[in-house]
Formats: C-alpha cells, sequence, structure tokens
C-alpha cells in the first residue's frame, strides 16, 4: 500500500493538502524545490560518512523532498506501543544483569542468554539510576500490506539518524512553507531538550548543573555528524576517547588546555565493547580505561548503558511480545513482525522448507547486512543460508517477507513509489518521550527494500498531522 | 562553562590558519594579478617569483608553452590538491578541521566555511583563467572576512574564539613576511635575468602593498615617493597596521593575555619580536631580504610551536 495514496488512485485524507499542492506546483517546480533542498543541504554541512575504497568519504545526505505523512491520532497509538515496548524491554535488561526473574520463571531461557554476544557479565549487579538501560532507542517499524505499523527491530545500542529527523524538518520548512502554515504539523525540535533533560537526570547524586559530553570514535564514524550535531544542540562537549581520562579518584575528567576538568555524563556513541579496555576489549583505542570503573562507582552517567545491546539482537526480538506480557501484565501495543527461531527444531525446518519465502536475518548485523531475502535470492544464495543456519541456528532468525508500504518520491523518471521504513527515537528515563514521527529512510531503487543510507538509500521528512485538512483552495 | 578540550583548541586553531591562509594566498595573486595584466603579455612579467609564497623551493615546472608561467602558477596556487599550501587545499584543511569544532562555533560560521568549501570546489579549477580568475580571488575574500565577521559579532569571547584568533593572527603575520619573500624572489628574478627592468621599483613595491591591503594605509602613515625600505619597514614593523607583522604579534599578545597559564608563549613572543626588530634587509639585495625573511618565518615558526606546546600537547 501507499502512505499517501489509496488504491483508487486518490490521496489518503491525511495527505489531501500535500497532494493538491503537488499537483498545482506540477513536477518542473517540485523538481526545482528538490535542487533548493539540496542546495540547503551542502551549504549546513548535512552530510554522512560512507567507507568505500579503503577512503571515508563524507557525502551530502540523501533527502527526497515529498514527506510522507501520519495521521496524528494514529501516531498517538504508535508512540503509546513505543513507550510500553521500551519501558518493558529496560525492565527486561535489568532483570537480566540483576535477579534473573524471567528466566527462572520460565518465560526467557537461560541457554539463550548464556549464548548472548551481547550480555556483558562483566556488569552483573549494577542496577542503574531509573531502572534503565536502553536510554535512547531508534525503533525501525514498518507497515505492511494489511495497513498495520510492525515493529522491525530494536536498536539499542547507538541508534542513529535522529539528527536528520531535525535537518530534514528544517529543509522540508523552507521546500513547503505554504503547507506548514496551513497545516497543524507536529514539531520535532524538541528532540534534543528532552535528551538533555534525560542526560542531565543521570548525573551523579549532588551534581546539579553536570557536564555532559557526546562521546564519539571521531570523524570516520559514519554518524559524526549527528554527534557533532547533538553536542553543539545540546551544549555539550563532543569528545574523544582520548579526550577523556578516569583518575585515581574514579571520576572523569576531560584533558582542557587548563587542565583535567570533571564530567558528569557521557552520551556513549561508542560500542560497549570498545568502551574500556579495561573491562572490554583489551586493544581499544576508541575507549578510555577506566570508565566502567568511574560508571560503577557512580562517579559518571553513561546513556545508553553499556550491555543494553543484550536486547538488541535480532533472536531476543522474538520475545518481546512476551516481555511486555511478563513485566507489565499488558498486551503489547503495537506488533512483532511473526519470527521464526531457527534455534527450535521445528521452527528451523519450517524455515528452511519455506526459505524462498522468508527473510534470513543474522542475529547480530546492523546496517542492512547479512540479511536474505528468499524471493530474490539465487540457489546458490539460499543454499548457503541454509548451511549456514544449520551451523549456527542460534545466530538466525527468519520472517515473512512483507510487503513494506510506498510513498511517492521523485526519481529520474518522475514522481514514483517508493519503499520506506520509519526509525522513531525513543527516550526512557522515569518517563517517555517519543520523537513525533522519526526518520523515514526510502529504497530509491525501484522495487528495492534496502533503505540504508549506507546501501543507497535516502530519506524523507515525517510529518504527524493533527487535525483534518479541509480541501479548497491551496 | 566548560574549559576548552585540548584537541578542540588545536583544530580551532589550525582551521584559523588555514582560512587565513586561503585568504592571503587569494589577496596575494589578485595582487600579482593586478600587476601583471598592466603589462602586454610580450613583456613577459614572469609568474615564478609568485610560487615563493610557498616556500623558497616550490615543485613546480613551467612547460615552455606557458611562457609566462601564468597558467603553470596559478594553477599551483589555486587549484593544486598536491599542493598542500594551495587555496581548494587549505579550504580542504580548514573545512576538515572545524567539522569537529562545530558544536564550540556559531552555526552561521559552519555554513560559511561550507559554502567557501562548495565554492572553491567547484570554481577553482576554472579560476585558472585569466577570465574568471579575479572574481574567483575576491569571493574567496569576501567568505573569509565574512566568516571573521560572524565570529567577531556572534561568537562569545571564550578560549574557543581565543585559539581562532590565534590561528588567525599567526598565519597572517607569516604570509605578510611570505609576501616579502616573493619580493625578494622578484628581485634576484630580474638579477638574474639581468635585463632591463619593464616594471618600476615604485610600482613593484606598490604590488606588495596591495598584496595585504596595505597600500592605501602606507600611503597616509609615510609621506613621500613609494621606497623598498620603507614598505619593507611598514610591514615589519608599523604596528598600527593589523596585518603587518609586528602588529600581528601585538594582537597575539592581547589574546594571549586572556588564555589560561600563557607565561612560557609570551617568553617566546618576546623572542619573536626580537626578531622582528633586528630584521633590517637590504632590499636592494634579493639574497639578503629572502634571507631576512626567512629568518623572521622561523621565529614565527617557533611561536607556534610554543603555542602548541602549552594548549595542546601539555594537556595530552
Amino acid at each position: 500500500m501507499d502512505e499517501l495514496i489509496d488504491e483508487s488512485g486518490l490521496p489518503q485524507p491525511v495527505a489531501a493538502a500535500l497532494m493538491q499542492l503537488i499537483d498545482r506546483i506540477g513536477e518542473a517546480e517540485l523538481r526545482s524545490r528538490q535542487r533548493i533542498a539540496e542546495l540547503d543541504i551542502l551549504t549546513m554541512g548535512i552530510t554522512f560518512t560512507v567507507y568505500s575504497d579503503g577512503q571515508n568519504i563524507d557525502r551530502a545526505w540523501p533527502f527526497d523532498i515529498i514527506p510522507r505523512v501520519i495521521d496524528g491520532s494514529e501516531w498517538d497509538e504508535i508512540a503509546a506501543g513505543l513507550s510500553q515496548r521500551l519501558r518493558a524491554i529496560n525492565m527486561f535488561i535489568d532483570d537480566l544483569y540483576n535477579d534473573q526473574r524471567i528466566i527462572a520463571d520460565g518465560v526467557f531461557p537461560a541457554d539463550l542468554l548464556a549464548a548472548s554476544v551481547n550480555y556483558r557479565p562483566q556488569l552483573r549487579g549494577i542496577h542503574p539510576k531509573h531502572g534503565v538501560w536502553a536510554h535512547i532507542s531508534g525503533t525501525d517499524l514498518v507497515r505492511d500490506d494489511d495497513g498495520k505499523m510492525y515493529v522491525l527491530e530494536d536498536n539499542l545500542r547507538v541508534p542513529s539518524g535522529v539528527s536528520y529527523v531535525i535537518e530534514n524538518r528544517g529543509v522540508a520548512k523552507r521546500a513547503f512553507a505554504e503547507l506548514f502554515e496551513r497545516q497543524r504539523i507536529r514539531a520535532v525540535d524538541g528532540y534534543t531538550d528532552e535528551l538533555n533533560r534525560l542526560l542531565t537526570s543521570l548525573a551523579p547524586n549532588g551534581v546539579a548543573d553536570p557536564q555532559l559530553a557526546v562521546l564519539t570514535p571521531g570523524i570516520f564514524n559514519s554518524a559524526y555528524f549527528e554527534h557533532s550535531f547533538l553536542a553543539e544542540r545540546m551544549g555539550a562537549e563532543l569528545v574523544e576517547g582520548a579526550d577523556l581520562v578516569v583518575d585515581s579518584d574514579d571520576c572523569v575528567y576531560m584533558k582542557t588546555i587548563d587542565g583535567h576538568e570533571r564530567v558528569d555524563v557521557i552520551y556513549r556513541r561508542i560500542d560497549d565493547l570498545f568502551l574500556d579496555p579495561e573491562v572490554f576489549l583489551p586493544e581499544s583505542m576508541l575507549g578510555v580505561p577506566g570508565l566502567i570503573r568511574a560508571w560503577k562507582a557512580g562517579n559518571v552517567g553513561l546513556a545508553n548503558a553499556p550491555g543494553a545491546g543484550v536486547a538488541d539482537d535480532k533472536v531476543v526480538y522474538a520475545w518481546v511480545p512476551d516481555i511486555i506480557r511478563y513485566y507489565l501484565s499488558e498486551e503489547p501495543l503495537i506488533a512483532n513482525v511473526p519470527t521464526y527461531r531457527t534455534m527450535y527444531d521445528d521452527e528451523r525446518r519450517f524455515v528452511i522448507d519455506n526459505i524462498g519465502d522468508l527473510v534470513i536475518k543474522p542475529a547480530n548485523e546492523s546496517g542492512g547486512y547479512g540479511i536474505l531475502i528468499g524471493n530474490r535470492a539465487t540457489r546458490d544464495e539460499l543454499d548457503q543460508a541454509v548451511a549456514a543456519i544449520e551451523a549456527d541456528p542460534r545466530n538466525w532468525v527468519a520472517q515473512p517477507i512483507l510487503a513494506l508500504s510506498t510513498v511517492p518520491t521523485l526519481v529520474d523518471g518522475g514522481i514514483e513509489p517508493r519503499h520506506v521504513d520509519l526509525r522513531p527515537f525513543v527516550l526512557t528515563s522515569d518517563r517517555s518521550y517519543v520523537t513525533p514521527g522519526g526518520l523515514t529512510r526510502v529504497a530509491l531503487r525501484k522495487d528495492s527494500l534496502i533503505v540504508n543510507s549506507s546501501q543507497g538509500g535516502g530519506s524523507k521528512d515525517t510529518w504527524i498531522i493533527d487535525g483534518m485538512y479541509e480541501a479548497g483552495p491551496v | 562553562m566548560a574549559q576548552l578540550l585540548a584537541r578542540t583548541a588545536d583544530r580551532l586553531y589550525w582551521g584559523a590558519r588555514y582560512i587565513e591562509r586561503a585568504e592571503d594566498t587569494a589577496r596575494i595573486v589578485r595582487a600579482y594579478n593586478d600587476l601583471v595584466v598592466d603589462y602586454p603579455s610580450q613583456e613577459m612579467l614572469r609568474w615564478e617569483p609568485l610560487a615563493a609564497l610557498t616556500g623558497s623551493d616550490p615543485s613546480i615546472t613551467v612547460p615552455p608553452h606557458d611562457l609566462s608561467g601564468e597558467t603553470t602558477v596559478v594553477r599551483y596556487l589555486l587549484a593544486d590538491r598536491a599542493n598542500p599550501s594551495s587555496i581548494v587545499s587549505t579550504v580542504a584543511m580548514a573545512r576538515e578541521n572545524l567539522r569537529t569544532t562545530r558544536e564550540v562555533m556559531p552555526r552561521e560560521a559552519w555554513q560559511a566555511v561550507n559554502q567557501l568549501t562548495h565554492y572553491v570546489d567547484a570554481t577553482a579549477a576554472g579560476a585558472v583563467e585569466r577570465q574568471l580568475r579575479d572574481r574567483f580571488l575576491v569571493r574567496i575574500v569576501e567568505v573569509s572576512r565574512r566568516l571573521d565577521g560572524i565570529l567577531e559579532s556572534t561568537m562569545t569571547r571564550s578560549n574557543e574564539f581565543r585559539m581562532l584568533r590565534l590561528g588567525r593572527l599567526v598565519e597572517r603575520a607569516d604570509m605578510t613576511t611570505r609576501v616579502l619573500g616573493v619580493a625578494a624572489a622578484a628581485i634576484l628574478e630580474l638579477e638574474g635575468a639581468n635585463r632591463e627592468e619593464l616594471v618600476t621599483d615604485q610600482v613593484r613595491w606598490m604590488s606588495v602593498l596591495r598584496s595585504v591591503s596595505a597600500l592605501q594605509m602606507y600611503q597616509r602613515a609615510v609621506r613621500g615617493p613609494i621606497d623598498g625600505l620603507a614598505v619593507v619597514t611598514f610591514l615589519l614593523s608599523y604596528s598600527a597596521f593589523p596585518r603587518s607583522v609586528q602588529g600581528c604579534l601585538d594582537d597575539i599578545r592581547t589574546v594571549l593575555d586572556g588564555l589560561p597559564s600563557p607565561q612560557a608563549v609570551l617568553a617566546e613572543l618576546d623572542r619573536t619580536e626580537g626578531v622582528v626588530r633586528a630584521a633590517h634587509p637590504d632590499v636592494t639585495e634579493g639574497v639578503d631580504l629572502d634571507r631576512a625573511m626567512e629568518t623572521t618565518q622561523a621565529a614565527i615558526a617557533r611561536l607556534d610551536v610554543a603555542i602548541r606546546d602549552r594548549y595542546v600537547a601539555s594537556a595530552l
């Protein structure tokens, strides 16, 4: 289905104003607005980094001018579902690092935890503030042919993209000023303030005006732009591992031109294995020796907490509906995509027998890597996938092939439907915040389902619109 | 407010240096261009001396068909990515450095840097042609000035601001000595060619002043016809002129006074000033002028090292 146009070719009610405007200005004017938008993106320096041919290249952020629109009342339900999901997931993580009630109660299999590559046994017994581990998450949603939104995956480690939500809006506002004037489109600017509030709440006890820092792996990271953007918007310091030092008092300091200065809260954008060579990978050059020591001592706040990734795994994903029921005694408000767990014999047999009709996913890859879409794979690729599953059943899941919804997109040939997903960002502390909308990623190639910007995907602004638009002259 | 990270200090300093180098290169090429245009092409005012801007031994080879060396030298200074001091290279380096300091700079300033990068990338190769050259060079100077204006009018007087200023000033002092180095190379060239001077002494020194936008200010400060010794003295020691070496050093002192514990750097600055005061080149001798400028550049380089030792290395 299409997000903006119904089966009869008419605009969906929520998209009426937008489609009417596009109709009126015509493709040539739309193209000229697209060009201006691209120029804005260059001038504002909105970029992402791609690694290719041994070089990291700072590329202009790909943006399609036609937004995706979602009705406000539908969004409120989705947002409630996301808050619910993240509350439960955080209780789950905290439980795994402490009492492990869910395992004792037989809801979550112990051998799954034992085999998890993202569980950090070094962190057993820690109970971070608010009991929250995954403070910031970027949950991927897709809409299937039945019109329902499904959670595709939970990104709980270092999810990126929120800076583009905010920057895309800046560009879209200039491109479609007349629509913003006539409709109530929910603002997305508040995110960085909410993030600031959240990080501040993680400050060590007694610190009233905490020094915040965003910890980046550095300029070669694909999300460097975002790290710098968030630091800028929050008035935080952007630091690299080498800028920080943990002293014998177990406090974290940054190296300034006037000596060492205390850092109270770190929004870390480095994978947890690289965070502290004393505890995790000893050869990591990106991290800060002693950081975990400082965190355990309560002298620094970390978001997301290291170890949060245990729940961000395509196998654990399959248990999230049960996790929600277990901790909250509520039914999930947003559905999971049905997921076959190849670690179970019967489910594995089903997957192998039906591999041509399924999507096969490795448990712990991101960026769309390692995913095999059954009906688009060659016989050889399918055979290899079966062999890989049989060799390591714990490492794979399979899902039905969803018919991702489309949004009209300006491409070389004109305006054509292209598949999209949606990544809203959820902040969880003693309360929850969900970005209104999120990052809509679009597969720019015809019929492609791969939306990742590292693999030729683009982006769109996402409008959550309140109140019905009454058709009339624009 | 938090103290400035040592790594950020380094990037701000270098970002500012590179922007200033691009701007000053643009000014110098423009002034030389202006001088050349006054002479018909068959009289062949040669361009090689200008390449001395990037050091005493630039790696360029002028092919025979490039009679005056114009295309070769201008491409080398504007559009050659292999030349780390060309305008395309310095602008790219400025952006690479300032990309890591976005959170401490006004947003508008970052946008000016971006505009400059995109403009230079799109235009530099074409600007080797005379027709487009002047517009290109003027634009570089303008964006650089606008960037300074944005910082001047919207940036908190913090240590971040001071590091940017410091980078600008150190580079500017250095570039002024290089302009005089180019003058020295031109004198040497004429001596070597052993031919009638096509360009009078006065016109040549006027051009030197123009390269640092100093002609008008020189004329207001120094009476009488333009002569070499007065020009060199003006550009080295006339501290009221902000592009003179001494003027830059005075401003550097003011900036250092605002930074934490600058004692070691101030001591080096005293030595730099001593070197500038002691420079009394014979302006009719290319070799002598050249040597004096190299000595001054070496003193500025030691100042640069002292700045980095204090604000970057000591914290690491």
